[in-house]
């Protein structure tokens, strides 16, 4: 486990360094907030300012632990560095568990600066369980895109990847709800997406203090696809990364 | 115009009286190893020991098996059939275990980091491993150790891995073609630091196409072909193996049945009137045609270098064996 951790380690270093993943997990996010939070409206039963938190939390989580992931792990796996990094004493599993945790820490600081500003900008006030609620729900979202993202790397080469992570991400953002919230046929086409579970989660808990079950449900069985997905991505590709 | 070719007869056949030659327990050993994709036979029936302190190298044509030899060696890929040790256990724990440090051709590096961070990264997931500034020093990577991975030049890039093999001070080094993309200056540091390894008793391992460094760097060469082991042994023996000199003189007119009964004849290229010999034995070749009342002009006698050998060995193998594999892989 201490080399998975010194692996870990250097990856989120890298990652600091990275403009790109800052602009994405974190300033437009940010950006986004700043513009519309004041919004005069509501969306699913809460403030516009409490949804909106919810949804740019959601989608630096997204951008964050799958759009990243993705094309780094094809382009990690063409380049030869987990070949390289198989023959160190490291565990086999070491690369992906040090990817998830990566994400894990990663999207943290996204969550928090717009959850922040969700308090202090769009003034969103509620007792303090339904804050650490709804970041873990938001949090959850991580792993799960990142195994997604996991089985998307090992299976697909650079090429491919980048094309196929912008349609997951457009469809997951826009027909999960994270940027407006649905209703109609266009609700119909998303409620079952895995960002769609977690916005609806945290509007409840804000909204009601209360959960659907089927949107629980809904995320621990995204969750498990996603996980065999990535298990059998990573093994099926054992003899050619 | 023709060419023929003739057994090892007259030749010692190292492959079984070197391995034998040495003792201990050997720190590799594959046993019958094949590794097959469907029709084509990458590695066919591998059999051979590494003993502790040899320094090995892997020579073959492109295609001869060498790579996916090393990867099966490294865990990366399984055999087929076949089984491969490392220090009395499988590859996998092996490798895990920190006794093995590679470098590979298709071995990536880690973007965005600098090479100090690099190199250290990699130091500290083994064992018992060199401090991270000595490595830089013996690999010679210490003048560029705070640039970034991605922003170096090939043979800097190089290395870079070559630090990666050597940073855990691992028993057995297993590096595929080594000194690709370095030049003249850099491939001769290169060897001069791996010569630091193996003086502190490290075994090494290593497939390249530059015969030259086979010849100065390796006490010992595995000339493997169509995924086989043709030959093993010295730099000295490979050369005698494959006839250590070349005899060639103009004739009119060639009796080719009379020049394919020489003594000590390996390979014979008759083209018009020029007979091309590689034999092991110049002295008794020459002899024997001048006492069958023979005169040939223009007599030249020229001793082959590893490269001839080398050429000699893997020519003979595909004249035997190539056509029938040609036709399955193409």
């Amino acid at each position: 486990m201490g080399g998975t951790l010194a692996l870990t380690r250097a990856e989120i270093s890298r990652l600091r360094r990275n403009k790109r993943y800052m602009i994405f997990t974190i300033a437009v996010p940010v950006m986004f907030y700043l513009i519309f939070a004041k919004t005069n409206s509501t969306g699913y039963g809460v403030s516009f300012a409490a949804f909106y938190m919810v949804g740019m939390a959601s989608f630096g989580t997204l951008s964050g632990a799958f759009n990243n992931n993705t094309i780094r792990i094809s382009q990690e796996r063409k380049d030869g560095w987990i070949r390289q990094l198989r023959l160190t004493p490291l565990p086999a599993n070491a690369y992906v568990v040090a990817k998830v945790l990566t994400s894990m820490v990663t999207t943290v600081p996204s969550i928090l600066i717009v959850f922040l500003l969700g308090r202090f900008y769009g003034h969103v006030q509620m007792p303090i369980w339904k804050w650490v609620a709804c970041a873990v729900t938001i949090w959850i979202g991580t792993l799960i895109f990142a195994a997604l993202a996991v089985a998307l790397g090992y299976k697909l080469n650079p090429d491919s990847v980048q094309p196929v992570t912008i349609a997951v991400f457009f469809f997951f953002s826009i027909f999960g709800g994270l940027w407006f919230a649905l209703s109609g046929a266009l609700e119909k086409l998303g409620e079952f997406t895995p960002t769609y579970q977690i916005v609806q989660i945290s509007t409840d808990v804000i909204g009601h203090g209360s959960v659907a079950l089927v949107n629980v449900i809904g995320l621990v069985v995204w969750f498990a696809i996603f996980a065999v997905l990535a298990i059998f991505a990573v093994r099926s590709t054992a003899e050619t990364v | 115009m023709g060419q023929y070719q003739a057994g090892y007869a007259t030749a010692p056949s190292p492959v079984a009286s070197y391995a034998a030659s040495r003792g201990g327990a050997p720190v590799v050993s594959f046993k019958n190893v094949s590794k097959h994709y469907g029709n084509l036979h990458a590695v066919d029936g591998l059999t051979l020991d590494l003993r502790h302190g040899e320094t090995v190298a892997l020579l073959g044509p492109n295609g001869a098996g060498k790579s996916t030899s090393l990867d099966m060696l490294l865990a990366l890929r399984k055999p087929t059939s076949g089984r491969i040790e490392m220090f009395g256990s499988d590859p996998y724990h092996a490798v895990k275990s920190g006794r093995v440090g590679a470098m590979l051709q298709s071995g990536g590096l880690m973007p965005e980091v600098t090479v100090r961070e690099l190199v250290s990264l990699i130091t500290k997931l083994h064992p018992k491993p060199e401090p991270v500034e000595t490595t830089l020093k013996r690999a010679g990577i210490a003048q560029f150790a705070d640039q970034r991975v991605d922003r170096l030049s090939g043979g800097q890039t190089q290395r870079v891995r070559f630090a990666l093999a050597i940073c855990g001070q691992s028993e057995l080094i297993v590096l595929d073609e080594p000194t690709t993309a370095m030049d003249v200056e850099t491939r001769r540091l290169f060897w001069s630091s791996m010569k630091e390894e193996v003086a502190e008793g490290r075994t090494l391992l290593f497939a390249t196409h530059y015969l030259e460094e086979a010849d100065q760097a390796a006490d010992r060469i595995l000339v493997i072909n169509r995924g086989r082991l043709l030959a093993d042994g010295t730099p000295a023996e490979i050369k005698q193996r494959a006839g250590a000199r070349r005899l060639s003189f103009k004739l009119d007119p060639v009796d080719e049945h009379f020049l394919l009964g020489l003594p000590g004849l390996v390979n014979l290229e008759v083209r018009h009137d020029l007979v091309q010999i590689q034999t092991s034995d110049s002295d008794a070749t020459l002899y024997a045609v001048l006492d069958a009342g023979y005169r040939p002009r223009e007599i030249e006698v020229t001793s082959l270098g590893l490269e001839q050998a080398f050429i000699a060995i893997t020519a003979e193998d595909d004249a035997t064996n190539g056509n029938a594999y040609a036709g399955e892989t193409s």
